[in-house]
């Protein structure tokens, strides 16, 4: 195809150089040419949170981003938080308090709460269940969510 | 839904009535007719690109007009469709002389729309048409004003109709002067609902568009 | 067999890899070659198709094909039904019509593909089906329930005579004598309008034939692949060997992937065995709206007969079932409405006319709850509307009518879902409701709090109400339980899992038979290559009966281990203890033998393996139950209406749930939370909202509002538990409970919030729109 562009990008930690169409999504990059695919997609039109990243420390929809506008940028996904014989104390979190059943949305959550947490070390019920309000979860009602986040600030506190 | 207005032009009646069966006139009123042909005695097919924000698709529209009676009234049927849906209507047009000179048009009308442009555009699609018919009426307005001009002092038409790009813009600040979500959802709803109503729109002051005699 | 893991509040194993991103789901799929589909979708609802043009699409550079219905010529047909139609029953009407790969000469619903495009990516394939040109030709839509079976309305399939799908009547003793003794009869005309299920990801396929190995693998996000493998075999002229289903992790299910068979499944199917290469589809938001199926769509005309104490004679209900434009689901929604229309009460005379028609919409199969929440709705209804006729407590009024706790076995006397006579096995009624009423603070609400905000010009209420539900139904599910040679377990069952913990609560129930620690255990599900007898994860059976068949497979094994062991420590059987992992002797716990190592002897290298045994420690066993088993409970909510906004606080939400033996605690909370949440959804925020072309009109995540955090409570859990008698380990299933009686708790704690408004909530959902008109239409 004509037109293609290149970009660099640092994603959790590694540096890539891909060449790509101007109007490839963030999330088809992420998930499809550097197979991480634990970013998910769920509406592509920037409601329900699934493909929540970081981009230079702050969430934000994949799905609504290009590729190339990640150009010189740093990008962190739920592959860089931690791996499943290292969890992030989060991840942790999740697991003690069944913040996960068909685990989907859940990597968007993840990335959305741990900035959230580096900001908000100490949050009420109320701040927490406002800071995931850009999260849709079908299947476990942001119960057990929430309370995986109030055992994660717990933990990282300490 | 139901549409309904009126706007005044600022020219006597009868050459209101000229206008809008000027088919030079009115494929360059609105912008993006890419083609408009008489197909029978009353019915016309033509196509339209329309591109708005994020949305952009060619839609084919035939036109049939009935009920005409020159220079005050007649009946349009709409039925356009493309890549981003479709949309379909009738409207009734009425022109009045009024004292000043000018002449007041009335139009009620009746749409339907469906495809991207009923499932996406729901919330602003009023909003929407009437400031597209408006924005196109004015188009119409200034073409009439330019041609009137010209006929005053015997020379050629200047008319510069707007760019597509002008087009959405005026619609789009219309429609963020009426109501105001995000510019993007605006941006977004007047694409979806450009194709459908620009048939409208369209077909209303595309009346008369035929080959004279 | 101790029960040391089953009932434990433990952790998942599977969750390690679903929180770090490590799961695969079926868009995570590469395979070489892989080609990417797009679909041409109607955007009309009901139209005729002169012709189609995809000359254009196919000349786009990177597109490898474009197929049309004319292309797949003998292979075109509409798929078989997925529930059987009923067996020819007296005074039944059934008319089956099901979905069509693509379409041929009308289009039935907005979505309904028109043509398939492959291409080289997603991208280029989204792009072709902008070249392709479809000739359609409108008609009037039929989308109103009501005016469906007008004679003048179009008839959505061109063969019927008009767009009654089905017809049946059931009954229980006789209704019209119970009327007349009544002192008091109440009609109502009540209505409950659709939702969709919106699971987090949307449906994907990656359909692999491989010609020179004559093998089809399709990833799939179904929740029953042995039905979708055999049915694709049928189709296309395989042996059921040389196809694989697998449904890998999948992010959510909730019912809709559960429709055999989506025209997406046969197409591609067809499709990836003409090119030779593997072919991905991926649906997106919109589509999902359009081309995944819903539920819900019922209008009820009903009646209550009661005496003047309060007791209920009889229901009648005559209704309107919307199955969409095919309806390969058969009767099951509408059967298991009227199995739950009488909900938990002891109802001597009972009489229901249901009439479903087809309409211009997306298709209507199970969405979580799959018509119970409907029939539950109507009961609970009616006996508010009677209490408030007969001025009585509307707690007073459901206890006087429960089934008492003797009374089971309790027959029905009319048919459920399955044919079958509808019975329910097991329960406390009373029990389960008085322990929600005390969690809620029943009468102190109502003697103090309520009187103390409403004098503060605070708009609260309170919503009480029991349910039932049947769950667990047949046929049977299989499992194969596998003793390995490093000291593991392997167990592999049919049904799917879509987030309900499989992997956990199936480990828990080997680590008790075996001895060993469920995170030991390996789970398989949904890959027939792994196990290919059974049906799927639906209808709140997944536990009940995989479980079931789980267990007694793990018992088989146990038996072997058992026997073998007795042999190899020279001890008797009884005086041996599974611990650890090890086979022990009793008291002695130096004289042991590893499970690994009997796997290892009961696989001979040499010497033969004696007639009639089997090598190995494995053992295959199934389960069916006689009947399915019926759950229940009670829901009971406080909540606050602000009349200006209409907006709604949902100050405490109490259930209590009896599902019989509880698996694994941890998690049958995470599925009520979940249910719960969808029944909030169904009672204030969400409804597809269709205009009268067929037009959905809120086709996107913008529109369609599944709720936040901040609209979903705390939910607070009870448990009471009577084991179910028709399984070994006494579950019932709990994966609907929450969502079934949420929208008949909400209905009553609005008319209780605003009952200065003297309200009748007969209707769901409502929305802060449509409260305010209805409380406006009261004043005017």
């Amino acid at each position: 195809m004509s037109n293609l562009l290149t970009v660099s990008l640092n994603v959790n930690g590694t540096q890539y150089k891909r060449t790509v169409e101007p109007r490839l999504l963030l999330s088809d990059f992420l998930r499809h040419d550097l197979g991480l695919t634990g970013t998910h997609v769920g509406c592509e039109h920037g409601v329900c949170g699934a493909c929540t990243v970081l981009f230079d420390g702050q969430p934000v929809r994949s799905c609504l981003m290009f590729a190339v506008q990640a150009n010189g940028h740093e990008v962190t996904t739920v592959e860089g938080l931690g791996t499943p014989e290292n969890l992030h104390p989060i991840q942790e979190a999740f697991r003690e308090k069944h913040g996960a059943q068909c685990g989907f949305c859940t990597p968007g959550f993840l990335l959305t709460l741990v900035p959230f947490l580096e900001d908000n070390p100490d949050p009420t019920e109320q701040e927490i269940r406002e800071a995931i309000s850009g999260n849709l979860c079908r299947c476990t009602g942001y119960q057990h969510i929430v309370d995986a986040v109030q055992f994660a600030a717990e933990r990282m506190k300490a | 839904m139901k549409l309904e207005g009126e706007y005044v032009f600022d020219g006597p009646r009868e050459a209101v009535w000229e206008l809008v069966r000027d088919p030079e006139v009115l494929a360059t009123a609105l912008p993006g007719t890419q083609s408009l042909e008489q197909v029978g005695e009353n019915e016309y097919v033509g196509n339209m690109h329309v591109r708005i924000g994020p949305v952009a698709g060619v839609f084919d529209g035939r036109i049939i007009v009935s009920d005409e009676v020159p220079p005050e009234s007649y009946t349009l049927a709409v039925d356009g469709r493309g890549a981003p849906g479709f949309g379909n209507g009738t409207g009734h047009v009425q022109l009045f002389e009024q004292d000043d000179g000018k002449t007041l048009m009335q139009y009620q009308g009746d749409m339907q729309v469906g495809g991207r442009l009923a499932s996406v555009g729901q919330r602003l699609i009023d909003t929407a048409s009437k400031s597209m018919i408006q924005q196109g009426l004015e188009s119409l307005n200034n073409a009439l004003q330019a041609r009137m001009v010209a006929e005053a002092e015997g020379t050629d038409v200047e008319y510069v109709p707007p760019t597509e790009a002008e087009f959405a813009a005026a619609v789009a600040k219309d429609m963020a002067g009426e109501m105001l979500p995000s510019r993007q959802v605006i941006g977004i709803v007047v694409a979806a609902v450009a194709a459908a109503v620009v048939a409208m729109v369209v077909a209303i002051v595309w009346l008369g568009a035929r080959k004279e005699d | 067999m101790t029960k040391k893991y089953l009932g434990q509040r433990m952790t998942r194993t599977e969750d390690p890899r679903l929180l770090t991103g490590q799961a695969l789901f079926v868009d995570d799929v590469q395979v070489p070659g892989m080609l990417h589909a797009a679909f041409l979708r109607s955007d009309y609802a009901h139209a005729r198709l002169k012709s189609i043009d995809v000359s254009a699409a196919k000349g786009r550079t990177g597109v490898v094909a474009v197929f049309t219905a004319e292309d797949m010529g003998d292979a075109w047909r509409p798929s078989p039904p997925n529930v059987s139609p009923p067996p020819g029953m007296p005074g039944v009407t059934f008319h089956s019509r099901t979905p069509v790969p693509l379409v041929k000469d009308k289009v039935r619903h907005a979505g309904e593909a028109l043509a398939l495009v492959i291409a080289e990516s997603r991208y280029i394939a989204e792009d072709a089906v902008e070249d392709i040109w479809a000739e359609l030709e409108p008609l009037d839509a039929v989308v109103d329930l009501e005016t469906a079976l007008d004679p003048d309305a179009p008839h959505v399939h061109d063969g019927l005579e008009s767009n009654l799908a089905a017809h049946l009547t059931q009954e229980k003793g006789d209704y019209e004598a119970a009327r007349d003794q009544a002192d008091v009869v109440i009609k109502r005309r009540l209505a409950i309008d659709r939702c969709a299920a919106g699971a987090m990801e949307n449906r994907g396929i990656v359909a692999h034939w491989d010609p020179k190995s004559e093998h089809l693998t399709l990833w799939d996000t179904t929740q029953a692949p042995i039905p979708i493998r055999n049915g694709l075999a049928a189709l296309f002229g395989l042996a059921a060997p040389q196809v694989r289903v697998i449904a890998p992790f999948v992010g959510g299910g909730f019912g809709p992937k559960i429709m055999l068979y989506y025209p997406e499944e046969v197409v591609l199917t067809w499709a990836t065995m003409q090119l030779g290469r593997p072919i991905k589809w991926i649906e997106d938001r919109r589509e999902n709206f359009f081309a995944t199926t819903q539920e819900r769509g019922q209008v009820h005309h009903a009646e209550i007969a009661v005496t003047k104490e309060g007791r209920v004679l009889g229901i009648r209900h005559d209704f309107v079932h919307d199955t969409g434009a095919y309806n390969p689901y058969g009767l099951t929604i509408p059967l298991n409405t009227q199995s739950h229309s009488m909900g938990a009460y002891d109802i001597p005379n009972y009489y229901s006319d249901l009439k479903v028609v087809f309409t211009n919409k997306t298709i209507v199969t199970p969405v979580r709850g799959a018509g119970r929440p409907q029939g539950i709705f109507l009961a609970e209804r009616l006996l508010d509307l009677a209490a408030k006729e007969l001025g009585m407590d509307r707690l007073e009024i459901r206890k006087k009518n429960l089934i008492p706790p003797d009374a089971f076995p309790y027959e029905h006397k009319i048919i459920d879902q399955a044919f079958a006579p509808l019975i329910y096995d097991s329960g406390n009624y009373a029990a389960t409701l008085e322990k929600a009423a005390a969690m809620i603070g029943y009468e102190e609400f109502l003697k103090e709090e309520q009187p103390r905000l409403r004098a503060e010009g605070k708009h609260v209420g309170l919503g009480i109400v029991p349910f039932v539900e049947t769950t667990g139904v047949g046929p049977y599910e299989g499992a194969r339980v596998t003793v390995e040679t490093d000291g593991r377990v392997s167990v592999a069952t049919g049904v799917g899992t879509q987030g309900q913990g499989h992997f956990t609560s199936f480990a828990q129930i080997v680590a008790d038979q075996l001895g060993v620690s469920p995170r030991d255990v390996r789970v398989v599900t949904g890959d027939t290559s792994e196990f290919h007898w059974g049906t799927g994860t639906f209808a709140s059976r997944g536990a009940v009966v995989a479980g079931n068949a789980i267990n007694a497979a793990a018992a088989s094994v146990r038996k072997k281990v058992l026997a073998l062991a007795s042999k190899v420590l020279d001890t008797p059987e009884e005086e041996l203890e599974l611990v650890d992992g090890l086979v022990r002797v009793a008291g002695l716990p130096d004289q042991s033998v590893g499970l690994g190592e009997l796997a290892v002897m009961a696989n001979p290298l040499r010497g033969a393996v004696e007639p009639g045994t089997e090598p190995g420690l494995e053992s295959t066993d199934y389960f069916g139950p006689q009947y399915g088993a019926v759950a229940n409970g009670a829901h009971a909510l406080i909540l606050e209406v602000d009349p200006e906004t209409m907006m709604i606080e949902i100050k405490r939400y109490v259930t209590v749930e009896d599902c019989g033996t509880v698996l694994n605690p941890l998690i049958v909370d995470g599925q009520i939370h979940g249910g719960v949440a969808l029944g909030i959804a169904n009672s204030y925020y969400e409804q597809l909202i269709y205009d009268e072309n067929g037009q959905l009109l809120n086709a996107s995540l913008a529109d369609y509002l599944i709720p936040t955090a901040t609209e979903i409570p705390r939910v607070e859990i009870g448990h009471e538990v009577t084991p179910s008698p028709l399984n070994p380990l006494g579950s019932k299933g709990v994966g609907e409970g929450g969502t079934i009686p949420v929208p008949s708790a909400f209905a009553q704690a609005i008319e209780d919030a605003l009952s200065d408004y003297g309200l009748e909530v007969l209707e769901m959902p409502l929305s802060p729109n449509r409260l305010f008109e209805l409380v406006h239409q009261r004043d005017a």
